[in-house]
């Protein structure tokens, strides 16, 4: 059988540094491969060489369906390349039918005017294919993360000078909770079983091995193997990725929280969270666990006073004002928020400018900042979390997101806080910097600090938490206790404790250990 | 800004990825200063040698230096007051409807027979009054500082004509003493660069030494992630804005002293020369591209003394509006290309 993509000895140098070295990839008709690898492993730019964004290295070859195809954005297209990038580039405030309009333009005119009736039709037949039933004349801001991201499929697939051979997705599940993660993996089935290849880009490791048939890892700019999913174990596939075998974060012996409660939520509610009652003892790792909608997005935004709320949050049985995150701070505590770039990095300032913001008055000497007393003490927070680059004046935009994170994780560590609130806090970070800050969190919850981790994650629950609370529908469903927090648990909780997407749900029983609140 | 940030010119790139960055061949061996953050040093330098030759005894006079310095002195205060809006990410687009305020009350309180001085304090009062209810209106009532400081300049032009007695200019009554300190000398230097310096120097220091001018740059680069973290971006925003209104009220009291008349049109065209100087002084010498102080002023002083020789060598007075656009876009399109491939 040909091979549906057969790219050979793609290389890229950037400055002298080689980003992706003589990296084959063949892919067969109607297989899914998973693409794996670390951040600045050379993922991206392998997909960016295939949509002709970069230009690779002179030697490097391209063929599809067994023809030979050049390099470069439009002639990927040609050949049946269709690319889904991470950010999906969708439109939020147009709707589905504009949005697909927006990749092929709008097939059916009538005398110059568009006819609105057949466009609607052709667009729900387009979702309904992927098996998505959606309103196709909302604006696309107001769909779920996964069906925004089966529009952004629905555009890349449509007709145009040749048939989709070979959809691309970059990350499209990272930002997407388990159960909306399963509905996508039903539109990836849908799309092989049209006969198209898939090549899936995926920090997540259970995902790859849920769909996918095949998977490359990338390391350092190199293919280090491809290997078919069923003669590889999770572990193999970690230690291929980050080249050495993953040490796993001592979760055992921070278990166990019988000191004081620090922290305490009185019937918190605002947005989808309905009067949340939460204690928090010293040294405790609280989970919060629950698919989208559920309320888990918001509550750490709550808590933290980020996001208007009714219901009190006390520190050491003292209330802290609202909708002041400046006075929640001064009660210690600190929230690492989801999504960074929006709600926490600075890109365009320097590391220590991103780590400074908080804490400033610590340097300020007779009402002056003492820029090089700031700069030894990032220096050598920078150290300490192995950030690179580890120069205080780097730009942050230029960092890799896992250095981000940890960029951030140190602004607030550098703090003395007694409780900390971490939204997300893994999301799109590669394994190695996942396991740091793993390490990280687990460390300063020994040295006495509470923790609370909202997370979509439920590995990371699993592996961190003393106890995971599961929301649903704005309120705490149950509290699972060790030893049933494992991830297979968690996830089944979260979706068998009334959610709305009830088709989703895993066959597994109800577990019998959870105890109810 | 400053020495050690001169020292990175040709440093490699990372991308988000954490990939290198291409860098031209000639970027990673010749180290010289680079033409994106020193395009102005390149222009003035070959601005100069140009009059040198052509119009040596017309431009380098100690008159027309002296001229030159002191007429840019004005538009360079009002500058520096807007610095710290833009710093935030903050439009005040009504700095030069609030600057003509004041400088028609500066006059008019003299004719009205009210001490110079005191006529002063209360125009750059009630220009800070403006920064205040600018403050409340983005502040509180939510509305986009473009917006709001936009309507706030139409409704300050009215107030303006209304000091004016409908549009007349104000010449009886200056006081003597007022309009010579407008040409006054120290050392040979004119009053208003040393008032532009003293002023400079203490919004560097803020913006370079004091936690809120950190904060401010942190507002401007992402005000959700500031709030975050604790800055109170509410309280910053107001604060620009009652100071870009204060000092654009004593940027009004100083072409007072030079003009020696209330001139109710005077204002509002110094509003296009105030923004190119902060936009094109944010492109210039420091690595981080942000609206700061010493790219401001050397900003102003570049274009002046392009329009100025301009003007010497004979061509006519609307080349000062059609040289500042043209450098504008010319040096921010020039750092942006080099940006891109950096």
């Amino acid at each position: 059988m040909t091979a549906v993509l057969d790219a050979r000895n793609l290389s890229k140098v950037f400055a002298g540094q080689p980003a992706l070295a003589a990296a084959d990839l063949i892919i067969e008709p109607g297989e899914i491969r998973a693409l794996a690898g670390a951040n600045g492993s050379g993922k991206s730019t392998l997909v960016k060489i295939l949509a002709g964004v970069y230009e690779p290295e002179p030697g490097a070859s391209l063929e599809v369906a067994g023809e030979r195809v050049g390099f470069g954005p439009g002639n990927s297209e040609a050949a049946g390349l269709r690319f889904v990038h991470q950010d999906l580039g969708v439109v939020g405030s147009i709707d589905t039918v504009d949005n697909l309009a927006l990749g092929h333009g709008y097939r059916y005119m009538a005398r110059g005017a568009i006819s609105w009736s057949r466009e609607v039709a052709a667009a729900r037949d387009a979702l309904d294919r992927l098996g998505y039933d959606i309103d196709v004349r909302r604006p696309v801001a107001e769909l779920s993360l996964s069906e925004r991201t089966a529009v952004a499929v629905a555009r890349a697939l449509s007709p145009r000078r040749a048939d989709p051979r070979v959809l691309v997705l970059d990350e499209p599940t990272a930002n997407l909770s388990a159960s909306e993660s399963q509905r996508l993996f039903d539109l990836m089935r849908r799309v092989q079983a049209t006969g198209a290849a898939i090549l899936f880009v995926s920090h997540h490791f259970d995902e790859i091995f849920s769909i996918a048939d095949s998977v490359t890892v990338i390391r350092d700019g190199r293919v280090i193997d491809t290997r078919s999913i069923g003669e590889l174990t999770e572990d193999e596939l970690v230690a291929m990725v980050i080249g050495k075998e993953l040490a796993a974060a001592d979760s055992a012996g921070s278990r166990g929280a019988g000191g004081p409660v620090v922290f305490e939520a009185r019937s918190v509610g605002g947005a989808s969270v309905k009067g949340i009652d939460l204690a928090i003892h010293e040294g405790e790792i609280v989970g919060v666990a629950g698919i989208t909608g559920s309320g888990r997005e918001e509550l750490a935004s709550l808590l933290f006073g980020s996001r208007p709320r009714s219901g009190d949050v006390l520190v050491q049985g003292r209330v802290v004002d609202r909708d002041r995150p400046d006075l929640s701070i001064a009660a210690g505590i600190g929230l690492v928020p989801s999504d960074r770039h929006q709600n926490a990095a600075f890109l365009e300032a320097t590391l220590r400018e991103n780590i400074g913001v908080l804490g400033m008055d610590a340097h300020v000497d007779k009402g002056v900042l003492r820029a090089a007393r700031e700069k030894a003490d990032v220096q050598n927070w920078l150290r300490r979390l192995q950030i690179r680059p580890s120069r205080t004046e780097a730009i942050m935009g230029s960092l890799s997101g896992g250095n981000q994170q940890k960029v951030i994780l140190s602004r607030w560590l550098r703090h003395r806080l007694k409780v900390l609130l971490l939204d997300d806090p893994t999301q799109g970070v590669d394994v190695g910097a996942r396991a740091e800050i793993h390490e990280l969190i687990v460390q300063v919850a020994r040295e006495g600090m509470s923790v609370l981790i909202a997370s979509s994650d439920h590995e990371e629950l699993a592996l961190l938490c003393h106890r995971v609370v599961i929301m649903s529908r704005g309120s705490t469903q149950q509290t699972l206790y060790a030893p049933d927090v494992t991830a297979d648990h968690i996830t089944v909780c979260t979706v068998s404790a009334g959610g709305r997407d009830t088709e989703a749900s895993p066959t597994t029983d109800r577990p019998t250990g959870g105890r109810s609140t | 800004m400053t020495m050690q940030d001169r020292g990175e010119l040709s440093e490699i790139a990372t991308d988000g990825s954490g990939a290198p960055v291409a860098n031209p061949w000639w970027r990673n061996r010749v180290r010289v200063p680079g033409l994106d953050r020193f395009s102005g040093l390149y222009i003035l330098a070959a601005v100069l040698v140009i009059f040198a030759f052509t119009i040596p005894g017309l431009f380098f006079t100690t008159d027309n230096l002296r001229n030159l310095g002191a007429s840019e002195a004005v538009t360079a205060v009002l500058a520096l007051g807007l610095i710290l809006p833009l710093a935030a990410g903050v439009f005040d687009l009504s700095v030069a409807a609030i600057m003509g305020l004041s400088e028609v009350i500066a006059i008019s309180g003299q004719s009205h027979g009210y001490n110079p001085v005191l006529s002063c304090v209360a125009a750059v009062v009630a220009c800070a009054v403006v920064g205040v209810v600018n403050g409340i209106i983005v502040v509180r009532l939510h509305v986009n500082s473009f917006i709001a400081t936009l309507g706030m300049s139409s409704i300050l032009v009215a107030a303006t004509y209304w000091v004016c007695n409908g549009g007349q200019e104000i010449v009886n009554g200056v006081s003597t003493g007022f309009t010579s300190f407008g040409t006054d000398q120290w050392l040979g230097i004119p009053s208003s660069i040393y008032f532009m310096v003293v002023l400079g120097i203490i919004i560097w220091f803020v913006l370079r030494f004091r936690p809120v001018g950190r904060y401010l740059y942190a507002v401007g680069g992402n005000a959700t992630g500031a709030r975050l973290a604790g800055v109170r971006v509410n309280r910053l925003i107001f604060g620009s804005l009652v100071i870009s209104g204060t000092v654009a009220g004593l940027a009004g009291v100083l072409l007072a002293a030079q003009l020696g008349v209330g001139d109710p049109t005077a204002g509002p065209p110094y509003l296009l020369p105030a923004f190119t100087a902060v936009f094109l002084g944010a492109t210039q010498i420091t690595r981080l591209r942000r609206p700061n102080v010493i790219g401001t002023i050397f900003a102003i002083y570049v274009l002046a003394v392009g329009v100025n020789g301009l003007q010497l060598a004979g061509a006519p007075s609307y080349i000062n509006d059609l040289f500042n656009g043209a450098a504008l876009i010319a040096a921010v399109a020039l750092a942006m290309r080099v940006n891109r491939s950096a």
